[in-house]
């Protein structure tokens, strides 16, 4: 009985440590990755699977990285760099941050129209009230009650694991995919690469889980418990893109069929639900959008308020909080507004944005390392060396897939070039 | 003789050159240092090369505030000096930093440092006044300030800043336990909301623990925990003595069960016996919320011996408004108020003058329940009764205020999402 109890305290322990990678990887899969896997899947087939694998490796260095760092430093992301850096870094890193959530904003709400489109509502109608709905229910703190709705209707997305193994993929070659390196020589598949990267490796997110580590107060000597946090959200965050992609290939892209609205990705889970696949897509969909609709704009909000000073005006009215509440409102309206400007493509709304994320983590990733290895902060909790090299890798490798894509936008045969 | 000379701001002071008195290039302003030690903050010395430590001392300045910085001495002859344990850099410990603001009880953070410049005995010296915390200073630092120039300017004088840092290296910061002493706990509380952990545990070393038992009872439960389970176990039991009986059961009830255990192992003796009687009960009923540090006395006394008992005991009581009357076995007879009792005959016996019919709560009921009859009957506090009339505490009105009050804060609103959440009062 003594160790049951014993150990029943431990488990609690963990659980109220437990959260930030887990949270944060889930909401890496929003409306945006869901379209970015689905369509690498249904375009390339298993080519990207190798990329994802990669990607993965990366979301879990980063967000081991930022999670430590706040648990060490008790600060957020936006706070060291402020301190560290001075105004212009700052405010560098915070348009970063504004550019790359606004995108992501305005994919959220792209997921939204999606979902609201195969229900047969028409965007100009569904986005203005769900913006408004969003807003106001923030602002009236109502928020927490509903999110539990949403978190259930993002479990539809298990259907994918479902669908995935009905239609009996050859295991054997999947596997191979997985870890065999794969790259194919256009813009295309570069584009998809780093929007697959952009998707799982968000700006936000590491901002977001910094924070989430500092608000639940974990501290240095409990991070091993964060740690195996941030791995568990990492593997998860990769389980459902590989499904995904999986699901994709096998009705997708055997099939020759390409990917033109989101609501197509919903293909991929008929052998689960048949003619009632949309449905279920758009019910996922619409979980998933509104989750990160209801956290990006404010979390941004408050990190760059938090950064820039305004804190204090974070207070108890709306009228005292000028910036913020700006700022917030902004994020909504700019979001919500792109995806209304006329005859604009819902779905590429959202494989851009991932692009753009994925264009703007270098930077960022490079204050986290240089924040990470800061031994007057860290102490004994700096990054290796072995660390630092993996990461310095993958950042390099991920400002040369940029380059290269923004290369290949002024001259197209970059490919041809190269491969001669 | 001082005379006033100009104001500058650390921005434009940082990257000047510094010349020796023959025109020579010496180094650039890469920092100032500053003793904060509780009179005006004197410059003392400038950090001029890639040499962490090393300084040139403020005192052989000529001239601060043209396009260089002017030295009076030749480069030859400068007294380089290494920066000691009361200095603090400015450029790195305070710009873009936290800061307290004791006036407003904030924590706010600074974009800007103003500086005084001063001439006394024909040389130039330069203070701090004041931290610029409003957006013209933001946008002083990139160099468009123009666009703000209708704002007003944001200043916190350095009498009213406390910095909050503790930061590693060599610099360990003492808070000035003195300018906290005049802060109100709710003030305080104010203050806890705002910093992150680490600054939190080194505020309430520096408040003395009966300071920070006010404070954190202002505070969310779940701050409360948070803040204790991160707190030396001996500070934390201390601080447990302080807070009041209701409070601190609390406190453990929310905790994991080990800690909690741990902890009431710390509290004295009498304290830890009624913490521990008080944790059976369970959370959210009345029996959780009351305090059992009320008065109450025996049926048998007169009023001037009530009075007298009043004297002894009214210190350590939560309420001693109403005051309870029992009988032998604590069983509940009636109530009078701390009004009748002054104006009442000092002989008259308490049998007569409290009044039977009393308003109660049973050790059971809801929170919501306690919350109702208080806000009916218009009650500053309720008695908390069991099955058999037994008084077991007394459940105040502070206690259940929250439910009446509606929380529409934007820092509600954020809760679960944001930095600090979780952090809103009670």
């Amino acid at each position: 009985m003594k160790t049951f109890r014993v150990f029943r305290d431990k488990i609690i322990v963990f659980l109220s440590i437990m959260g930030p990678g887990i949270v944060t990887a889930f909401a890496d899969n929003d409306a945006g990755g869901i379209a970015t896997y689905a369509a690498a899947g249904a375009k390339y087939g298993l080519a990207l699977l190798f990329t994802m694998l990669l990607s993965t490796v990366c979301l879990a260095i980063a967000q081991e990285m930022s999670a430590r760092t706040g648990a060490v430093t008790g600060k957020g992301l936006s706070d060291l760099i402020r301190e560290r850096y001075g105004v212009k870094w700052t405010l560098f890193a915070m348009s970063i941050l504004i550019i790359a959530n606004i995108g992501t904003t305005a994919s959220e709400f792209s997921g939204i129209a999606t979902s609201f489109e195969i229900f047969g509502v028409s965007r100009y109608i569904s986005v203005p009230l769900v913006a408004f709905a969003v807003w106001i229910l923030v602002l009236k703190g109502s928020y927490n009650k509903i999110e539990k709705i949403f978190l259930m209707l993002c479990l539809t997305f298990a259907s994918y694991a479902i669908s995935g193994i009905i239609v009996g993929p050859s295991w054997k070659e999947v596997l191979i995919a997985s870890v065999k390196p794969t790259f194919i020589w256009d813009a295309e598949f570069l584009l998809m690469a780093i929007g697959v990267i952009g998707t799982t490796v968000t700006p936000w997110g590491q901002f977001y889980v910094q924070a989430a580590v500092v608000d639940k107060g974990i501290n240095a000597s409990d991070y091993q418990y964060t740690r195996w946090d941030v791995l568990v959200g990492a593997f998860f965050t990769w389980l459902v893109a590989f499904f995904i992609i999986v699901a994709t290939n096998a009705t997708l892209y055997t099939n020759g069929i390409g990917i033109e609205t989101a609501g197509d990705a919903a293909i991929a889970l008929e052998p689960v639900a048949g003619k009632y696949a949309s449905l279920l897509f758009a019910f996922g969909l619409l979980g998933a959008s509104m989750l990160a609709a209801f956290i990006l704009p404010l979390s941004t909000a408050y990190a760059v308020c938090e950064a820039l000073g305004f804190e204090h005006a974070v207070s108890d009215s709306y009228r005292e909080a000028p910036v913020f509440f700006g700022l917030y409102t902004m994020l909504v309206v700019v979001g919500a507004g792109i995806v209304l400007l006329p005859g604009i493509s819902l779905y590429r709304i959202m494989l851009t944005s991932q692009v753009i994320n994925g264009v703007l983590l270098p930077p960022i990733l490079i204050f986290m390392m240089l924040i990470a290895n800061d031994i007057n902060l860290m102490g004994e909790y700096a990054n290796s060396k072995l660390y630092n090299i993996v990461a310095l890798i993958f950042t390099m490798v991920l400002i040369a897939l940029t380059v290269l894509l923004l290369v290949s936008a002024f001259v197209p045969d970059i490919f041809n070039i190269l491969l001669k | 003789m001082q005379k006033h000379i100009a104001e500058i701001y650390f921005s434009q002071l940082r990257g000047k050159d510094i010349c020796d008195n023959k025109g020579r290039t010496v180094g650039k302003v890469k920092d100032i240092v500053t003793l904060w030690t509780g009179g005006l903050p004197m410059i003392t010395g400038i950090l001029y090369s890639e040499e962490p430590d090393k300084l040139i001392p403020a005192d052989i300045v000529q001239n601060w505030d043209g396009k260089q910085v002017i030295l009076a001495e030749s480069s030859e002859k400068i007294n380089i000096t290494q920066i000691t344990h009361q200095q603090l850099f400015v450029g790195k410990w305070l710009l873009d930093n936290q800061v307290i603001d004791l006036k407003g009880y904030k924590i706010v953070r600074v974009n800007d440092i103003l500086l005084s410049c001063d001439e006394q005995d024909g040389k130039q010296r330069l203070s701090i006044i004041a931290a610029d915390i409003g957006i013209r200073g933001l946008l002083r630092r990139i160099g468009l300030e123009f666009l703000a120039s209708r704002l007003d300017k944001k200043y916190i004088s350095w009498q009213h800043i406390t910095p909050l840092e503790k930061k590693t290296g060599s610099l360990k910061l003492k808070l000035d336990k003195d300018r906290f002493k005049k802060l109100h706990p709710v003030e305080i509380a104010d203050l806890l909301e705002d910093m992150d952990y680490d600054s939190r545990n080194v505020f309430f070393k520096a408040l003395g623990s009966e300071q920070a038992a006010e404070a954190i009872g202002k505070l969310k439960e779940n701050t409360q925990v948070e803040i204790v389970t991160r707190m030396d176990k001996k500070q934390a039991a201390e601080l447990l003595e302080d807070l009041h009986a209701d409070e601190a059961a609390n406190l453990l009830r929310e905790m994991p069960k080990e800690k909690a255990a741990e902890l009431l192992q710390l509290v004295k003796k009498d304290k830890a016996k009624e913490l521990k009687w008080l944790l059976h009960y369970k959370s959210d009923t009345a029996g959780s919320l009351m305090t059992t540090e009320f008065i109450s006395l025996p049926v048998t006394f007169t009023a001037g011996q009530a009075i007298e008992h009043l004297r002894r005991f009214a210190q350590d009581a939560e309420m001693i408004y109403y005051l309870y009357v029992t009988d032998v076995d604590e069983k509940l007879l009636g109530v009078f108020s701390l009004r009748e009792l002054i104006l009442a005959d000092q002989e008259i016996t308490l049998g007569a003058l409290l009044h039977s019919k009393v308003i109660t709560v049973q050790v059971n009921d809801s929170r919501k329940k306690v919350a109702e009859i208080i806000h009916k009957y218009g009650l500053l506090a309720v008695p908390v009764i069991d099955a058999e009339g037994f008084l077991h505490g007394v459940v105040t009105v502070d206690d259940v205020l929250d439910l009446f009050m509606v929380d529409r804060t934007l820092k509600a609103s954020m809760s679960r999402y944001l930095n600090k959440r979780g952090l809103r009062r009670k």
